[in-house]
């Protein structure tokens, strides 16, 4: 085994056991090597976040492991940052505005799906929660957003994921939406004119790859 | 009610509990977004309307509309620093329309905050927030405290703390779901283990609550039963969650759920009611269902 195939397979692992020191030292030593970002990024970080989805969704990995492993992948990404942007930087997956519609406070889905969405290669704006139609509106207009991505923890407040699909078609802009939370469902989504759902925050970054990928 | 009160009272019968409040008040008007205890205040009617609604379906013990009443939860809902007088409100509320016979359990949910590694928050915050919620619910006269819907054990573990300190008797419960190896919360807490620290740490009763259906909450309180030896609650939900043009449904009928909650007793609860989207109706079922065990 090369020195370069047993850094990215330390790196995988400790992506994948949430381990963010060493993935910092281990990033470092990568670039040091001589490996370029992006390929540190595709071979070391990605199969590593990649296995902790699968995990999660086997009912391996619970919130605490997965978050772990997210927030491993954010700490090797602040490192790789820097170099990228030497390397004349590296094109995001796509532009996504998250957020939890107007009138509901829920923030931990929807925190999730954006943090996992950041570790997987896409450019994140988290509004937060309690987020109206046209912040939404004027957010994904301001950052040409790909998708926009909005969470409603409540029977009461999903109608908001339907204001906002029609407040984005009103102001004639191209981003897709997918929603998601306890309330909503897939007939839902279409109901409403939405493009995706997702039912969790892996599934999640599976749904944003195709909308983007198939993105006009 | 002590500790030993309880003890005594769950040697002679099995509790009804009540079903759920936050999706009653939604059917009879709470705006969306709006936390459920603004109700205590702003629509008292309505409040003690749905309590007494489970009154006369049979329940012999009704909680308070206090289940977002811990001070990190009201500050969200814009009830910053009003801990005290949304629960002096919420408990009257409730004890009007119990009378003496019955009981007033004081709700109490998550408070929202996360721990690290998924949250930044601290198990001081917790305790200092139960402790506040706690003792309000006592002094405005509950008869006992019941925490329901935790998803992390140190954060249910907190808030029993807090409640023992009342002096009250106190039912302790987690919502688990299940998956690969068995039952498990969110947080990846196991049943079994999760309950038995809940006991050690001298809740009165322990269990499960929401997340799922009444039939697979028998198989989560048989699993209880074989491996802790503490009174039991079991409050499920009215089936799974459906989605239509009006609103979100629950598809068990009243007749099922009650059915169920025959069986939850005869795995080995001894306090059971509804949680999301139960009604009076689901409680009047499972009132005619128990009693009908009983008469046998």
């Amino acid at each position: 085994m090369t020195v370069t195939s047993e850094v990215l397979a330390a790196l995988n692992r400790a992506v994948l056991e949430g381990d963010d020191q060493t993935v910092v030292g281990l990033v470092r030593r990568a670039l040091d090597a001589g490996l370029a970002p992006l390929e540190t990024i595709e071979q070391g970080l990605v199969p590593g976040i990649r296995r902790a989805g699968e995990l999660w969704e086997e009912g391996e990995y619970f919130l605490p492991e997965l978050v772990g492993s997210a927030q491993a992948m954010k700490a090797a990404m602040d490192v790789l940052q820097p170099a990228l942007a030497r390397h004349g930087g590296a094109r995001a997956l796509g532009r996504v505005v998250i957020g939890t519609v107007h009138g509901d406070i829920h923030d931990i889905g929807k925190t999730l799906v954006g943090t996992l969405l950041a570790a997987n290669g896409f450019s994140v704006s988290d509004e937060g929660a309690d987020v109206p139609a046209e912040r939404f509106v004027a957010r994904a207009r301001q950052l040409d957003a790909d998708l926009v991505c909005a969470s409603a923890l409540l029977t009461t407040t999903m109608a908001g994921q339907r204001e906002l699909v029609e407040a984005l078609r009103g102001a004639g802009l191209r981003a897709r939406v997918m929603v998601g939370g306890a309330p909503t469902s897939p007939e839902w989504a279409r109901e409403i004119g939405a493009h995706g759902y997702a039912d969790n925050a892996v599934a999640a970054v599976a749904v944003a790859r195709r909308l983007v990928v198939s993105d006009p | 009610m002590t500790p030993d009160g309880l003890r005594a009272l769950l040697e002679r019968q099995v509790l009804l509990l009540d079903g759920g409040m936050g999706s009653l008040l939604m059917t009879v008007g709470l705006e969306r977004g709006r936390a459920p205890e603004w109700w205590n205040l702003e629509r008292p009617d309505r409040v003690e309307a749905a309590h007494r609604g489970y009154v006369e379906a049979g329940s012999d013990l009704v909680h308070t509309n206090t289940f977002g009443a811990s001070p990190p939860k009201l500050q969200t809902a814009g009830l910053g620093g009003r801990c005290r007088e949304v629960v002096a409100a919420a408990v009257a509320l409730a004890r009007n329309a119990c009378g003496p016979s019955r009981l007033v359990a004081g709700d109490m949910g998550p408070t929202g905050l996360l721990l690290p590694p998924v949250g930044q928050a601290s198990i001081e915050e917790f305790a200092s927030a139960f402790r506040e919620q706690a003792e309000a619910l006592a002094g405005a006269g509950a008869d006992l405290i019941s925490i329901e819907t935790m998803y992390d054990l140190r954060e249910a573990l907190a808030a029993v703390e807090a409640a023992r300190e009342t002096g009250l008797a106190v039912l302790a419960s987690m919502t688990f779901e299940a998956r690969k190896r068995g039952f498990f919360t969110i947080m990846g807490d196991p049943l079994a283990d999760s309950l038995a620290a809940l006991a050690g740490a001298g809740a009165d009763a322990v269990g499960c609550n929401c997340s799922v259906t009444s039939s697979v909450m028998v198989g989560m309180v048989a699993e209880a039963r074989r491996s802790v030896s503490a009174r039991l609650v079991a409050q499920p939900n009215a089936g799974q969650p459906r989605v239509t043009p009006g609103g979100t449904s629950y598809d068990a009928s009243p007749e099922e759920f009650a059915r169920d909650l025959a069986a939850i007793v005869a795995a080995g609860a001894s306090l059971v009611g509804g949680c999301c989207g139960t009604s009076p109706e689901f409680i009047r079922c499972a009132r005619a269902a128990l009693d009908a065990v009983v008469a046998r």
